[in-house]
């Protein structure tokens, strides 16, 4: 059912055939492409202000502007950290599938894909462990919230896209941030390269998935769907906020702060912004039925 | 928000209820994972929360899932004595 969408679809195969030619021809060796110096300056942004958790806020008000620029810092290093937890999570569920008969069509651009994510977690690592001393850890456990069973795959291919759409609005803006190091905005820049043609890809695949899902789907199975991307994306937002990177900055009550900035003013703008893209997607193609969900820390 | 006189097993209990509006109660053994109180998606914060009221930190690679499985685990583990 699906698969012959995905197999008659000639968007799809214009589509992946030109990124995976783009893959090809923009490939790079990232082990080569990197010059990795020592450290890099202390004194200075890590990451653009503006995306930063704390930015505008009170708590940004309270601090001086070394402590801002370590908060920056210990930030980027949880963001690239999240990157490689998201990563690990995105080549199981791609790995599972490539060369599968629902797949056939695009395991092709599969290759591509899993071969550049193993690289972008290489290089995001990298960072983490050279200028943070760490990866972030990310708690995981919890019973698996994945309604209904059919949507399985749809709703695999939807969490990829919006995670590569919010790594994308940092990256997209970091890349060109003069107040950034070379460094980082390299890192930023080549990771928001590829991740265009993941991105252009993740659309056209959740589109057509949503499609042969919507076909069979009762009104209960689309709202649970709906219900279940709208919290996705909530969970995805606030996993930037996290209290041991507010530790690390030297801020006092960390989960105290988190709370405070997960219900403060600034949030609903800053969240409206990360996934304004993603959002009119979402909500254009119907699997997303209402304006965003309520907070994970306030439901 | 939080009040001074909750204790904190009762707070991590009106965290489950708030999110489960068809619920009234927790049973102090109930299964909180296998009965779907605690899924993937709040589990975050449903460890920050742990970890906040009770003070000790804790760490994912050495967490035993059976200590935050049931409010008494969590009594036990993290928030006696
Ligand atoms: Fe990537
Ligand atoms: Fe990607």
């Amino acid at each position: 059912m699906t698969t012959a969408l995905i197999d008659t679809s000639e968007r799809l195969r214009d589509v992946l055939n030109r990124l995976s030619s783009m893959s090809v021809e923009d490939y790079y060796n990232p082990y080569q492409v990197f010059d990795w110096p020592d450290s890099l300056p202390q004194e200075m942004w890590w990451m653009s202000p503006e995306l930063t958790t704390t930015h505008g806020t009170e708590i940004a008000a309270e601090l001086s502007q070394e402590q801002l620029y370590r908060l920056s810092k210990y930030e980027s290093v949880n963001f690239y950290s999240l990157n490689v937890h998201g990563i690990r999570e995105l080549l199981i569920e791609v790995t599972r599938r490539i060369h599968t008969d629902e797949f056939a069509t695009p395991s092709e651009f599969f290759h591509h894909f899993i071969g550049e994510e193993n690289e972008h977690m290489w290089f995001f690592a990298q960072f983490c462990l050279r200028y943070g001393g760490k990866i972030y850890k990310q708690p995981r456990g919890g019973a698996e919230t994945i309604p209904p069973s059919k949507a399985a795959s749809l709703l695999v291919f939807a969490r990829i896209l919006i995670f590569e759409e919010l790594v994308d609005h940092f990256n997209s803006r970091m890349a060109l941030d003069e107040r950034l190091d070379d460094t980082i905005r390299k890192i930023n820049r080549i990771h928001h390269q590829d991740e265009s043609r993941h991105i252009a890809f993740g659309r056209e695949l959740v589109r057509i998935l949503f499609e042969g899902f919507r076909e069979q789907a009762t009104p209960e199975e689309l709202s649970q769907v709906s219900d279940y991307l709208g919290r996705y994306m909530t969970y995805s937002f606030e996993s930037l906020f996290s209290p041991q990177v507010y530790r690390d900055a030297g801020i006092p009550n960390p989960f105290e702060v988190r709370r405070r900035l997960l219900t403060g003013p600034r949030r609903p703008e800053f969240e409206a912004q990360v996934f304004r893209k993603t959002h009119s997607f979402l909500t254009r193609y119907g699997l997303i039925q209402a304006p965003m969900a309520a907070p994970e820390s306030a439901r | 928000m939080r009040q001074q006189t909750t204790a904190p097993i009762d707070q991590i209990k009106g965290w489950i209820l708030a999110k489960h509006e068809n619920r009234t109660d927790v049973a102090a053994d109930e299964d909180l994972i296998d009965n779907r109180l605690v899924d993937s998606l709040s589990f975050v914060e449903f460890v920050f929360l742990i970890q906040e009221l009770s003070g000790v930190e804790i760490d994912m690679d050495t967490l035993d899932i059976g200590d935050v499985r049931t409010l008494a685990a969590i009594q036990k583990r993290f928030l006696a004595g």
